[in-house]
């Protein structure tokens, strides 16, 4: 009897924090679908994958870490093994900042309105390693250094140098011929 | 680059909201694709299990039915393996106790482990069941006539070489996932 009422209440503090999560992070975690799946069904699916992933990993959620953290690691987890299967399929190579740094602009730079910014964006960062893709879209949702070396396990330190590397690449690519004044 | 940042925050969100029924629904769907993989992959080997089994038990030559008896203990080992290695996927809260890094990482290892294994649980296993299998039917074969002996030498060897193939294949495919394994453990000394 007390265990199906221990199992009951933990049911209810698993739905409780899973509704939480979905309120305060759902429109950062369809922003975070969005950077890893360019297909619009696959999406959708891969969503949902992050959601239940959520919903289940909060069968043992145990505080150690925040909440924002907890989410956002279950989210890029879930999200990187999506990637890892798709590539697998579709053999698609997938580049480092380094590597996007290094590559001659296409004659794109120039100042795009929002939607074509947008779609660009996203396109760079599709085409990112897992890593350099968790720090580029926790840079783009405001997150600190310590933050997002915290999610991701890389040192303060080196998400910082791999932010300035960012904002140089995105500088080049959105920005250059743009009017000044 | 506040601007960059301003253009992702705000863009439109496209339908990003899952309900719980809808996880709910996601987690039925996702046992049910579980258990169907299951029974393909279990069925495939039973299939092949009876296939073997039928010829361990009714063959009249020794030679063969020891042969196919092998490649029965070989098939259930690596049955056994394959269960092994399915159960041991990540439990739901390792998702979010490990962090990028330590979760990518593990995931490249177990690919590693199970690509360097082959031989070990997948492709060894069935050797000693198929060599002598083929050395009974080259046998039988050179009793008939000659041709019909080389034929299965020819066989035989060909098998030999596309067995040789993909274990290269796999152990080339294993050195690259090291080779990533060894970058990200570069990313994890560097000074923090």
């Amino acid at each position: 009897m007390e265990e199906t009422e221990s199992i009951a209440a933990r049911s209810a503090g698993q739905e409780e924090l899973y509704r939480g999560a979905a309120a305060a992070f759902g429109a950062s975690l369809g922003r975070l679908a969005r950077a890893y799946e360019a297909d619009a069904g696959a999406r959708r699916d891969l969503l949902q994958e992050i959601h239940l992933a959520l919903w289940r990993s909060f069968e043992s959620f145990d505080a150690r870490c925040s909440l924002r953290t907890w989410v956002y690691r279950v989210a890029h987890n879930a999200a990187s093994s999506h990637v890892g299967r798709q590539r697998r399929r579709r053999a698609v190579m997938l580049e480092s900042l380094e590597d996007l740094e290094a590559m001659p602009d296409r004659g794109e730079a120039c100042a795009p309105d929002e939607r074509q910014a947008l779609d660009r964006l996203l396109a760079l960062i599709q085409q990112l390693k897992p890593l350099d893709r968790e720090v580029i879209l926790s840079y783009l949702e405001g997150m600190d250094a310590a933050s997002t070396a915290e999610i991701t396990g890389i040192s303060a330190g080196n998400v910082a140098n791999k932010i300035h590397r960012i904002e140089q690449i995105l500088a080049r690519r959105f920005h250059e011929g743009e009017p000044h004044g | 680059m506040d601007d960059m940042k301003d253009v992702w925050q705000k863009q439109a969100a496209e339908n990003a909201t899952v309900s719980l029924e809808e996880v709910r629904r996601k987690a039925g769907r996702f046992r049910a694709t579980i258990f169907w993989r299951n029974v393909r992959e279990y069925s495939v080997l039973g299939l092949l299990t009876a296939w073997f089994g039928l010829y361990a038990w009714r063959s009249p030559f020794p030679v063969m039915r020891v042969g196919n008896g092998l490649t029965v203990a070989g098939l259930l080992y690596a049955g056994y393996q394959l269960h092994k290695r399915a159960s041991a996927a990540a439990a739901p809260a390792d998702l979010a106790r490990k962090t990028c890094l330590h979760f990518h990482r593990a995931q490249l290892e177990r690919q590693r482990d199970a690509l360097r294994g082959v031989w070990r649980w997948y492709l060894g296993p069935m050797i000693p069941g198929l060599a002598v299998i083929a050395v009974a039917a080259g046998i039988a074969g050179f009793e008939r006539s000659w041709s019909a002996g080389l034929a299965v030498v020819l066989f035989a060897v060909a098998g030999a070489m596309l067995y040789v193939g993909l274990g290269r294949l796999n152990q080339g495919a294993a050195r690259r996932l090291q080779g990533q394994i060894e970058a990200l453990d570069a990313i994890e000394k560097e000074p923090k």
